[in-house]
């Protein structure tokens, strides 16, 4: 079934095909249409879920922890400062290990208040053990959300599914609706053996002292590597079914590639066709687009950027005091690599607080990384009035 | 009639195992064995961080026979909302979910969350059981600590200066179907209230007054009398109210002298006569406002 | 379709274990222990009865099992039921709380009980015959343990029927004639024999008792004391005992209109009570106020409600001769002066205070004294007093005796627990192979300074019986905040109007469902009586119920010495010690 949705919408889909039984959200601009789609569907019967219009994110994700540790799926939806106010809970989730899948789309971080996207306050939540997925378009949205569930609950690790704030979330596209029958043969109800239960009464989550402590955090990594495995496996998976799939990363025309661009988000879409456009001047140009920033796919952007001379990363964030968090992570990821087959970072900060990042600014990025032998600094402010 | 003893009022049923690492003399753990018997092993627990996040035992122990959920300092109201949301979309409406919280995560952290929960008329029952300080941390004072008291934070020459907050009323407000006091020295009272609230659907929340006797500076061995004196001297009513309208004495008050009790902790040591006298005034004052809300339920 | 590789659960703080294996019990360093000591009533008992432990049987309705503990001790419950001054109720703890528990009129329901079936006869053990003279309390009581020991017992009484004092100096309204006869009826069907219209030193000599192993003398005091005035010993005058004798025997003796009864005891009361009935107008005279009064306090009431008048704080001092032959009696006003020996304020003449009441009979009810003179100077005395030791010994090796004729308190209860005592003693002379003389001091038979326990003799092992702690657990040992207020099952007295001129007993006693009401009211002093209490208010689960012997046991590797339970327990029957100790 073909509909013409926005973002957010498409979130709402998603969870209504994954049979969510526990939603509990907050209202903050720009999510607020997920929760409400999905208020209407509970309201209709078409979900039968349980809606816990909780009193702030915080209680929204420690509903969402609540109702994860009595064994059932849960979802909800947040943004920015709401994400921020989560932030503790975040933990709790990860390191509690429950498979909760949340929607953030991404906006600015105040102040002043900003409700346009970008992408620090996902990004500040980095180390909270969550896995991020960053979509491009709203049939990604749609399809991840579906694939987040199962994900998370192969791996017990949370899932964060991360859309920009207007471009995609008030953005209408068509997408392509899955039926519930197929869904349901990808996604079976959650079942758990790790759940409060009154035949089977344990403590959760007691103190734990430094002796067990590196052990649970240990199993806690090594679930987030095999996370990326396991998302290879769903993506399969899903294609035999629906016939897409989008990868942990996505190489573009990156084969001969002599200045690879690096995007996440729907800057790739701009992106892509500014390549295409390049490639057609005879321009070596490719693009990367990162889907999966936590696990950070290390082998997938080794094996896509080795080859690259230069390689210009996009950054809709800034780490303050450092540079963008793509940039550093990809530095980071290609430093151990052989020498010679290290390409040149260049790190961009573009579009921060929903500024446009249009073709021009791309291709102005490209020409700048062509000219330049060396990034003159690790953030290079693209577009900043004086 | 003949006074019913109370062995045939408590049941013999055990939730709690000993061994738990509460301080001698702990007013918060007769508080939870009481609570447990009355609601028995259909109930699972949570646990927002407070001196029970300790009593509870360390992973991999746990001092409870019923499933406890460890959970946030501030999110007691909330987690519990979320397991009895998931319980009920799968079918279960009978197993109780009561959130166990101290004066820290109820007064003050935790109050927003269980505003929410109260608001919503969740269908959990929220228990706190007030040691009138943060004991965990060592003794600083929340918005339970009573006025006069000394805390780490409050030291005995500027010791406590506001009034205890008056949560029976803030949660009453919420209009929930069932709000009470209890102490830890009337356990049958105690546990006709944790029954009640079983019985009832929405939310129900129970305050239990609860000594603590390194908090409270009083010997190990005072723990039920001061709860009784509490109760006794009418600065801690044993109260009902039905959906925040109708209260109920459950108990007789005596209206002893207050004094006793002041003078039996040493958190009240640096108190002059004057000031125990000044209590007593606002006891006085107080009961009276007791007395017109269960006459006329305002 | 092929489902997502499913690993293993994740590691998460889950808990495997409970908190059991804690040793928690090493923090303390002091331990709570069980320690059960003695009801004040049970120590103010003169007859020595586990007052505190029938009450909690019956509370629990187990009739039977009190019936037994209270005949272990008890022979006459149904009368001290009725007559005893009950000075368990005087000491009783709760009439520090609200009032006293109504042990004489449980006891009297129990007392009823047990004369509704004869008891089965008394195995005979022993080769011993023992005699025992006079059939008041005293020897009633003797004769009635050591029977129950196993001994042949003869009880010599010389008059026509036995009870002594019970017979001829209770009035009916007091102590039915007939409740007396089921008594003595019991006792025959126990096993005790009577040889009533023999009199020692008349129809039997002192040496014929020789031929006894043992001898109880229990012949009481009958002499009626002298107030110490001008003819005193003329017609106007008659002793209390003597009158209420007459009337107890069915004589109406003629006295007149107005009658003076002279003292304060429950003599004079049954006799102002007694005159009142005769249809005469009673006025008691005595010397000290309302609250010195050594009667029983509700014998005092009962008898202002009847109309008996009473005159305080004045004395005798000579006879009046009226100018029309009327006579009366000069009379003193007394005031109280400093505190006697008897502990009560003793009165002194107010000079000058003289004055007159009119009176056609005055009874004297000042007191009796024994009459002593049909024993062998051998045996020791005082003034009209044997002098006897802890178990009624006298200085004759075989020469038992209790009772009036000693120096004891001279009332029902005190001649039972006499009675006792001499059992016991001649008990410990016959069998010596029960327990050797010197094994056991009289001490530690008895309810810390009260009478001794036939049940602690009787025990293999009466110091292990014994309360650990052989003393009185004062209200201030109890933890009186789990009581609440009851009230108390008063007697019911019949109406005075009813009362005039019947000799029908005045108190009807209470229904069996009001005793164990009443039962209910008892606080167990210094006993455990499995309230469980303790149990439920640990805050450390340390406390479980026994199975056997013991009712609770202490989980010492998780008691961390609180003391709550001890601090808490109702009755003052736990206590703490050091660790280790």
């Amino acid at each position: 079934m073909n509909k013409v949705i926005v973002g957010n919408h498409a979130v709402s889909w998603g969870v209504k095909l994954a049979r969510t039984e526990v939603i509990s959200a907050y209202p903050i601009t720009p999510q607020t249409q997920i929760v409400e789609e999905l208020s209407d569907m509970c309201a209709r019967g078409a979900l039968n879920a349980r809606f816990i219009k909780v009193e702030s994110e915080h209680s929204a994700m420690a509903a969402c922890i609540g109702a994860s540790a009595a064994g059932v799926r849960t979802f909800t939806a947040t943004s920015s400062q709401g994400l921020a106010l989560m932030h503790e809970l975040l933990h709790w989730a990860g390191l509690g290990r429950h498979p909760i899948v949340m929607a953030n789309v991404n906006r600015a971080m105040g102040p002043g208040w900003n409700i346009w996207t970008d992408q620090n306050d996902s990004l500040s939540q980095r180390d909270t053990g969550w896995i991020q997925l960053y979509c491009e378009t709203n049939q990604e949205v749609l399809d991840t959300t579906i694939q987040a569930f199962k994900l998370a609950e192969a791996v017990n690790i949370p899932v964060m599914i991360i859309l920009d704030a207007f471009f995609l979330s008030h953005t209408s596209e068509p997408v392509d609706i899955p039926d519930q029958v197929t869904v349901d043969r990808f996604l079976a109800q959650r079942e758990t053996s790790i759940k409060l239960d009154v035949a089977d009464p344990h403590a959760f989550n007691a103190l734990v002292r430094p002796d067990a402590y590196m052990e649970m955090r240990k199993d806690q990594q090594d679930w987030m590597r095999r996370a990326k495995t396991v998302y290879a496996e769903i993506e399969t998976e899903w294609k035999a079914l629906f016939g897409r799939e989008y990868g942990k990363i996505e190489p573009y025309r990156t084969d001969d590639a002599e200045l690879i661009l690096v995007t996440s988000g729907t800057v790739t879409s701009t992106t892509r066709h500014v390549v295409d456009q390049m490639r057609e001047r005879g321009t070596r140009v490719g693009l990367v687009k990162i889907k999966m920033f936590r696990p950070f796919p290390t082998d997938d952007i080794r094996r896509a950027l080795s080859g690259a001379i230069k390689v210009a990363v996009l950054d809709r964030n800034i780490s303050p005091g450092r540079s963008g968090i793509f940039a550093e992570e990809i530095r980071s990821a290609l430093y151990n690599i052989p020498m010679d087959d290290r390409p040149k970072i260049f790190g961009y900060i573009v579009g921060l607080g929903g500024r446009d990042v249009t073709p021009a600014v791309i291709e102005d990025i490209v020409e700048q990384t062509q000219i330049a032998t060396q990034p003159t600094r690790e953030d290079l402010w693209v577009g900043v009035k004086p | 009639m003949s006074q019913t003893m109370i062995k045939h009022e408590i049941p013999r049923k055990e939730f709690l195992s000993p061994g738990h690492l509460a301080c001698p003399g702990c007013g918060g753990s007769i508080a939870m064995r009481t609570v447990l018997k009355g609601l028995g092993e259909d109930t699972m627990v949570v646990l927002p961080a407070c001196c029970w996040s300790i009593i509870a035992g360390p992973w991999p122990q746990s001092s409870l026979k019923v499933p406890l959920y460890h959970t946030a300092f501030e999110t007691g109201g909330a987690v519990a909302s979320g397991i009895k949301a998931a319980l009920e979309v799968r079918g279960n409406h009978e197993t109780t979910v009561m959130a166990w919280a101290g004066d820290g995560g109820t007064f003050d952290i935790g109050l927003q969350a269980l505003s929410g929960a109260a608001e919503r008329n969740e269908d959990i029952i929220y228990c706190c059981y007030d040691n009138e300080a943060y004991m965990n941390t060592g003794v600083q004072r929340s918005s339970s600590t009573p006025a006069g008291a000394w805390t780490t934070t409050t030291p005995s020459d500027h010791p406590e200066s506001h009034p205890k907050k008056d949560i029976l009323s803030i949660i009453a407000a919420h209009r929930v179907p069932y709000a009470a006091t209890a102490s830890v020295a009337y356990p049958q009272d105690l546990l006709q209230k944790v029954r009640r609230a079983k019985s009832i659907r929405g939310t129900k929340f129970i305050h239990i007054l609860s000594p603590c006797p390194p908090g409270w500076k009083h010997p190990d061995e005072s723990t039920v009398d001061l709860a009784r004196q509490a109760v006794q001297s009418r600065l801690f009513p044993l109260v009902e109210v039905e959906n925040g309208q109708t209260w109920r004495f459950t108990m007789d008050h005596e209206g002893y002298p207050i004094a006793p009790y002041i003078k039996a902790q040493g958190r009240f040591r640096q108190l002059s006569n004057q000031q125990i006298e000044d209590i007593q005034q606002q006891i006085n004052e107080r009961w009276t406002v007791w007395e017109n809300r269960v006459k006329y339920g305002t | 379709m092929k489902q997502t590789t499913r690993y293993g659960p994740p590691r998460v703080a889950s808990s495997t274990t409970s908190t059991v294996a804690n040793q928690t019990g090493s923090w303390k360093y002091i331990r709570p222990f069980y320690q059960d000591k003695i009801a004040p009533c049970n120590a103010a008992c003169p007859v020595g009865i586990d007052i505190e432990a029938y009450i909690a049987l019956i509370r629990e309705g187990r009739w039977q099992g009190a019936r037994e503990l209270l005949l272990q001790e008890n022979p006459l419950p149904a009368i001290t039921g009725r007559v005893c001054d009950h000075p368990c109720e005087q000491a009783c703890n709760r009439s520090q709380f609200d009032a006293a528990v109504s042990i004489h009129a449980v006891e009297r329901v129990i007392g009823d009980m047990i004369l509704q079936t004869p008891p089965a006869r008394a195995n005979s053990t022993s080769t011993h015959t023992i005699a025992v003279v006079g059939s008041g309390p005293a020897g009633l009581a003797c004769a009635y343990h050591l029977v129950k020991l196993g001994h042949d017992v003869i009880v010599i009484e010389a008059a026509a029927e036995p009870g002594g004092m019970l017979r001829l100096g209770i009035p009916e309204f007091r102590l039915p004639r007939r409740i007396l006869d089921q008594q003595i009826e019991w006792l025959e069907a126990l096993g005790v024999c009577f040889r009533t219209n023999t009199e020692l030193g008349t129809d039997i000599a002192w040496e014929d008792l020789s031929k006894f192993d043992a001898v109880f003398l229990a012949t009481g005091a009958h002499s009626g004391r002298m107030i110490g005035i001008d003819e005193e010993d003329g017609p106007t005058f008659m002793s209390g005992l003597d009158f209420l004798k007459a009337v107890n025997v069915g004589q109406r003796p003629s006295i007149g209109r107005e009658i003076l009864v002279i003292g304060g005891g429950n003599t004079a009361i049954d006799c102002a009570r007694t005159v009142l009935r005769l249809g005469a107008d009673p006025l008691v005279v005595y010397r000290r106020t309302r609250n010195e009064m050594p009667a029983i306090e509700q014998e005092i009431r009962e008898a202002e409600s009847e109309g008996v008048r009473f005159q305080f704080l004045s004395a005798p001092v000579s006879v009046r001769h009226g100018e029309s032959g009327t006579r009366g009696l000069n009379c003193i006003r007394m005031e109280l002066g400093p505190v006697d020996a008897s502990g009560r304020r003793r009165p002194v003449p107010v000079t000058g205070s003289e004055f007159t009441i009119a009176s056609d009979t005055i009874i004297k009810a000042i007191g009796e004294t024994s009459q002593l003179d049909y024993l062998p100077v051998a045996l020791e005395r005082e003034g009209t007093s044997l002098i006897v030791g802890g178990l009624g010994e006298t200085n004759i090796h075989t020469v038992f005796a209790g009772g009036d004729m000693t120096e004891d308190t001279r009332s029902v209860a005190f001649a039972l627990g006499a009675g006792k005592r001499g059992a016991i003693g001649i008990d410990r002379l016959l069998r010596p192979g029960r327990r050797q003389p010197d094994e056991l001091a009289v001490e530690q038979l008895k309810f810390a300074d009260g009478n001794v326990s036939m049940a602690r003799w009787m025990s293999s092992d009466p110091v292990a019986r014994a309360a650990p702690v052989n003393r009185v657990v004062s209200f201030d040992e109890l933890n009186v905040n789990h009581f609440r207020h009851l009230a108390r099952n008063e007697d019911r007295t019949t109406m005075m109007e009813e009362n005039q001129g019947s000799f029908q007993e005045v108190n009807p006693g209470l229904t069996s469902e009001d005793a164990i009401t009443e039962a209910g009211r008892c606080f167990n002093c210094g006993v455990c009586n499995g309230c469980e209490l303790c149990l439920i208010l640990c805050p450390d689960i340390a406390i479980s119920r026994g199975t056997g012997e013991e009712r609770f046991i202490i989980d010492m590797a998780h008691c961390k010495g609180c003391g709550i339970c001890v601090e808490e327990c109702p009755r003052g029957a736990m206590a703490m010690t050091r660790e280790g100790l």
